[in-house]
């Protein structure tokens, strides 16, 4: 609890100073989350491109973000997760489990690609509810149920895989086609326009309802700001991709499925009942709010991205096999969760984090690559990076909004 | 919800009669009474304290008016209805709210979003299910002006507002429902003197802008005596002590021989 004795005189000065820097904390902690964030992806960036011109050109550009959507869609699941205070280890091990099923279905048991895909996004939906309930209904740790999930899914990876090549080819399928595709010039531009036009519609429509009801209201902060700079990454984005082949089919995707998550999460009861769930379980249930409901369809929605991750993997490796979903996918999810701002402590994250944090992942791997570093370099550089950015987010939390829930 | 829509002729003959009554309840805690048969009322648009020492019974009471726990003998009245509180949501639908110690506030989420918490008026799923953001945040504005609560932007997470404010969202969240009784657990036990004198205005206002009648649970005997109009004495699961506090004249010394027992 604060303090609530009234500041003598002497301790006024130093208040002053300590409610600056708390001011600063919060700040960051909140609607500034992302500065320190964007910064960060700068200072790589630039590093990079001093380094290697090549790594700011177009070709490359498309190529990082052709890299990223598969880190991206997992950790835009593990973003629900983290968000109702809970974790999801099994998410690799489920994308290639899912993504093996669907290549068997359409490969082996020759079902349309689009229904393979439907199945495979039900059998990660399904996965994640099944551990969702094991959590809320039996209280077991999410750490635990989804670790030992994690080992399940490999088996079932094993298992599905065909006897003798150990691997399922999609090449001239039509789940191949989805990350070969990259949209005409003038359909890059319009979706571009038409997302940046929507997210102009809400925030008008927010400040004019609350400026018709007399509450503050600010057109330049609300909505001419954010709108600036959404647009103007968005030309910059679109002109850069249409240089060199077009806007990536699974950009495309990955844009779709934040723009979604984005309004479920900020516009919806759904949405603040996560945070709320997140923050404090016991005041979230007192307000009537289902809170075991709320963390397994978090869940749910963390296993259908597994899924969709994975099944955009094996498209764009033209093939499931015993490796798929291994690796560094796990981590460079949740790290890409964790690095764009989402807290590990629960009740405080964006859907966008995901892509700003998965772009920071994806940009140091691929300029390694560029510069060709050892393997080794990458591990140690990401892994520092992720110790750097839960090192943030636990002092954000401790010296910040949440700190009474953590002490 | 129903006996909730009183019709003016009715009112005026219902005034005398408390809004609640309880008689000879008790509760059992493994052979061992929480509660041995107490009568208790609550007038209209009067503010009850129960005060007693630890493990006389206050909070057993308030669990049993707020539906947590169910009395195991007595009868409960409420509007001169025969009421059946067996859980939380039976107390709720009668109109009686609960504030615990806790608050059951949600730190990372501001004023607004803490004050409708569970429900939050959004338009028809067909229309996108978007939250009514403005219109909620007008309500909690009109709300918390009325009954006095200043915080500087219903737009800052309630984790960085200060204690006083903190108890003082979490008691206008319990009147958005218009409750005819509002529970209060030990409202000013975490704050200082200066928010406490806050709350307490608070709790007046709850009673004379609302019409709602407190039943208020507190270990601070000042605040008690302060704010109080009846003040009841448990000890060891008896009611001991009655003290009508409308002229605010009991004082310290008096109480604190009833709650111990030991003469003055």
């Amino acid at each position: 609890m604060t303090t609530t004795a009234p500041p003598s005189a002497a301790t006024r000065i130093e208040a002053g100073k300590l409610s600056r820097r708390r001011a600063v904390l919060d700040a960051l902690s909140g609607r500034y989350r992302v500065v320190p964030v964007l910064l960060m992806l700068a200072v790589i960036w630039a590093y990079f491109g001093a380094q290697n011109s090549a790594f700011l050109g177009n070709r490359n550009l498309t190529n990082l973000f052709v890299q990223i959507v598969v880190t991206a869609t997992i950790a835009l699941g593990i973003v629900f997760v983290l968000v109702v205070a809970e974790i999801d280890l099994s998410v690799a091990a489920n994308s290639g489990a899912t993504a093996t099923f669907t290549a068997v279905l359409v490969v082996n048991n020759q079902w349309p690609a689009w229904l393979g895909l439907a199945a495979g996004l039900v059998a990660g939906a399904a996965i994640g509810l099944l551990q969702g309930a094991v959590v809320t209904q039996f209280g077991v740790p999410s750490f635990i149920v989804t670790l030992g999930s994690q080992l399940i899914l490999m088996g079932a990876l094993l298992t599905l895989l065909p006897g003798g090549t150990g691997q399922v080819s999609l090449f001239g399928t039509g789940l191949a086609t989805l990350s070969s595709t990259y949209l005409p010039a003038g359909l890059g531009w319009g979706l571009m326009v038409a997302g940046v036009a929507v997210f102009l519609a809400l925030r008008l429509l927010a400040t004019r309802e609350a400026a018709r009801k007399g509450l503050r209201a600010s057109l330049l902060r609300d909505v001419v700001g954010p709108g600036v700079a959404i647009g103007l990454a968005g030309v910059v984005a679109v002109a850069v991709l249409n240089s060199y082949l077009g806007v990536p089919l699974p950009v495309v995707i990955l844009f779709a499925l934040l723009a979604v998550f984005s309004y479920l999460t900020t516009q919806t009861r759904f949405g603040l009942h996560l945070y709320a769930v997140g923050a404090n379980p016991d005041a979230a249930r007192r307000a009537g709010i289902g809170v075991a409901k709320t963390k397994m369809i978090a869940f749910t929605i963390a296993g259908s991205l597994a899924a969709l991750g994975g099944i955009l993997a094996a498209s764009r490796l033209l093939g499931v096999s015993a490796s798929s979903g291994s690796g560094t996918v796990l981590l460079e999810s949740i790290a890409a969760a964790v690095i764009g701002g989402t807290s590990l402590f629960g009740g405080r994250g964006r859907v966008w984090d995901a892509l700003i944090g998965a772009l920071i992942i994806g940009s140091i791997s691929n300029g390694l690559d560029l510069l060709g570093a050892q393997t080794v370099v990458k591990y140690v550089a990401e892994g520092l990076i992720l110790v750097l950015a839960a090192t943030v987010d636990a002092m954000l939390t401790r010296g910040s909004v949440l700190a009474r829930g953590i002490k | 919800m129903s006996a909730a829509t009183t019709e003016p002729d009715v009112v005026k003959n219902d005034l005398a009669k408390p809004i609640l009554e309880m008689r000879q309840v008790a509760k059992l805690f493994g052979g061992v009474h929480a509660l041995e048969g107490i009568d208790f009322h609550v007038g209209r648009g009067e503010i009850v304290a129960v005060v007693g020492d630890n493990g006389a019974g206050k909070s057993t009471l308030m669990k049993i008016i707020s539906g947590l726990q169910p009395a195991d003998g007595g009868e409960v009245f409420f509007d001169g209805e025969p009421a059946h509180l067996r859980r939380p949501a039976d107390s709720t639908a009668l109109g009686i709210e609960t504030v615990y110690q806790d608050l059951a506030l949600c730190d990372n989420l501001d004023t607004v979003q803490n004050l409708f918490l569970g429900r939050e008026e959004h338009r028809p799923l067909l229309r996108g299910a978007r939250l009514r953001r403005a219109d909620m945040e007008h309500r909690a504005h009109e709300t918390l002006t009325r009954l006095g609560v200043k915080i500087r932007s219903l737009r800052t997470p309630v984790g960085r507002l200060s204690g006083g404010q903190r108890q003082s969202i979490a008691v206008c969240r319990s009147t958005l429902s218009d409750p005819r009784l509002v529970l209060l657990d030990e409202p000013t036990a975490a704050l200082g003197v200066e928010q406490s004198r806050g709350v307490l205005d608070l709790i007046r206002r709850l009673r004379d802008e609302n019409g709602c009648a407190v039943v208020l649970i507190s270990h601070a005997l000042r605040d008690v005596l302060d704010v109080a109009d009846r003040i009841v004495v448990l000890r060891l699961g008896n009611k001991v002590a009655e003290f009508d506090n409308t002229g605010r004249a009991v004082d310290t010394d008096q109480l604190v021989a009833a709650i111990t027992g030991i003469a003055a």
